[in-house]
């Protein structure tokens, strides 16, 4: 039941973990990104789990196991077998089981996080999956992609722009291609992020946190 | 971050205001000014858990069960001194005519493509365009162009 809380009180409990969803094209970092906010997740005192989404193979879920940055149970991977933006829109079935196994095994979870495989501009999470999703684009991929307003551009919660190292390696012109993402977001908000520095993180989590778990 | 005191947390949805009898507290508390309305678009309704503010500023921190899911008239709290409600913002739809049958098949064609979603009126495509109808116009333009496709709303 909805209340309304006095100076000082913490939130009511809200039921089970949220769920986060992390899309975007292949290559742009999303397995990376995570690998880096597992630990600061965990500094912050969040009980965090995985599901990967691969085409046929589980090397996302291997590759985070084996990165030890959580125990290997707390790691899921669902294969696709197709186009990937089908299990986490069109028929999120498969992550919705898995999610559910997570929460019934972990009971103490904070937060689930649903990585996509890689996808295309298009790719959308289904809300009946997760509670929120970013869209993980990066400067490699050219500074021309906010302009191409994707859905995934468009409507994700969190535009993540990864690899800011790489802007000067790439001619890409990271003013303009951040100015390109504020204005076709329309207010939405987007984050750059260097996972090799670490640079931005805290920043997505806060938001992050700020969103699902109210803190 | 800090506690708002004036914030809510709702954890399931206490009533349907289309219920007479909560139809009319509601009533009552509106006239009072004690009705605070959230207002969401489509996307942000089939959500589970948002922070969502009130039209008199009060935040809601909405984080409702799996199971359970907001709709049109969903009041998050009702109280004696004080109700809110949730209400669908409407929506904007783009209203095209193909002027032939070949038209009409690219048309469909393309706004399946593009994963819009459609409403079918006879030979009248709506397309809903919630916060994207500039894209949406310059993604049709080639068809728009050919002349056998007309924009007839907005």
């Amino acid at each position: 039941m909805a209340s309304v809380l006095a100076d000082n009180e913490q939130p009511e409990a809200v039921s089970g973990p949220a769920r986060v969803g992390i899309g975007g094209p292949v290559g742009s970092g999303k397995t990376s990104l995570i690998e880096v906010l597992l630990p600061r997740l965990q500094e912050r005192g969040y009980q965090v789990a995985v599901i990967t989404n691969d085409l046929v193979t589980r090397e996302d879920a291997d590759r985070i196991r084996n990165s030890g940055l959580l125990p290997a149970e707390r790691v899921l991977a669902v294969e696709t077998g197709a186009c990937p933006h089908t299990v986490i829109r069109e028929d999120p079935t498969l992550n919705i089981e898995a999610a559910e196994r997570l929460e019934a095994e972990f009971p103490e979870l904070d937060l689930i996080l649903v990585e996509s495989g890689g996808d295309n501009l298009a790719s959308t999470f289904s809300f009946d999956l997760v509670d929120y999703w970013m869209f993980v684009i990066d400067v490699a991929g050219g500074d021309d992609i906010p302009r191409k307003r994707g859905p995934g551009v468009l409507r994700s919660n969190l535009l993540v722009v990864n690899k800011a190292d790489l802007a000067p390696h790439v001619r890409v012109d990271l003013d303009r291609m951040m100015t390109d993402a504020r204005t076709v977001r329309d207010g939405r908000p987007v984050v750059l992020t260097d996972c090799h520095r670490g640079t931005g993180v805290d920043e997505l989590i806060d938001l992050l946190v700020n969103e699902t778990l109210f803190r | 971050m800090a506690v708002d005191a004036s914030a809510i947390t709702v954890t399931t949805i206490a009533a349907d205001a289309q219920d007479r009898a909560v139809a009319d507290r509601l009533h009552a508390l509106e006239h009072d000014g004690r009705l605070e309305t959230v207002f969401l678009d489509r996307e942000d309704m089939s959500r589970r858990r948002l922070r969502a503010g009130t039209d008199q500023g009060t935040e809601c921190r909405i984080a409702l069960p799996r199971e359970q899911r907001l709709f049109d008239g969903a009041v998050l709290l009702l109280e004696d001194g004080r109700a809110v409600v949730v209400r669908q913002e409407a929506e904007t739809w783009l209203s095209l005519q193909a002027a032939d049958t070949p038209s009409a098949l690219e048309l469909g064609y393309f706004a399946g493509n593009m994963h819009w979603r459609v409403r079918f009126d006879g030979a009248v495509l709506h397309i809903a365009a919630t916060g994207e109808l500039d894209a949406m116009l310059e993604r049709l333009e080639p068809l728009l162009d050919g002349g056998t496709i007309t924009r007839i709303h907005p």
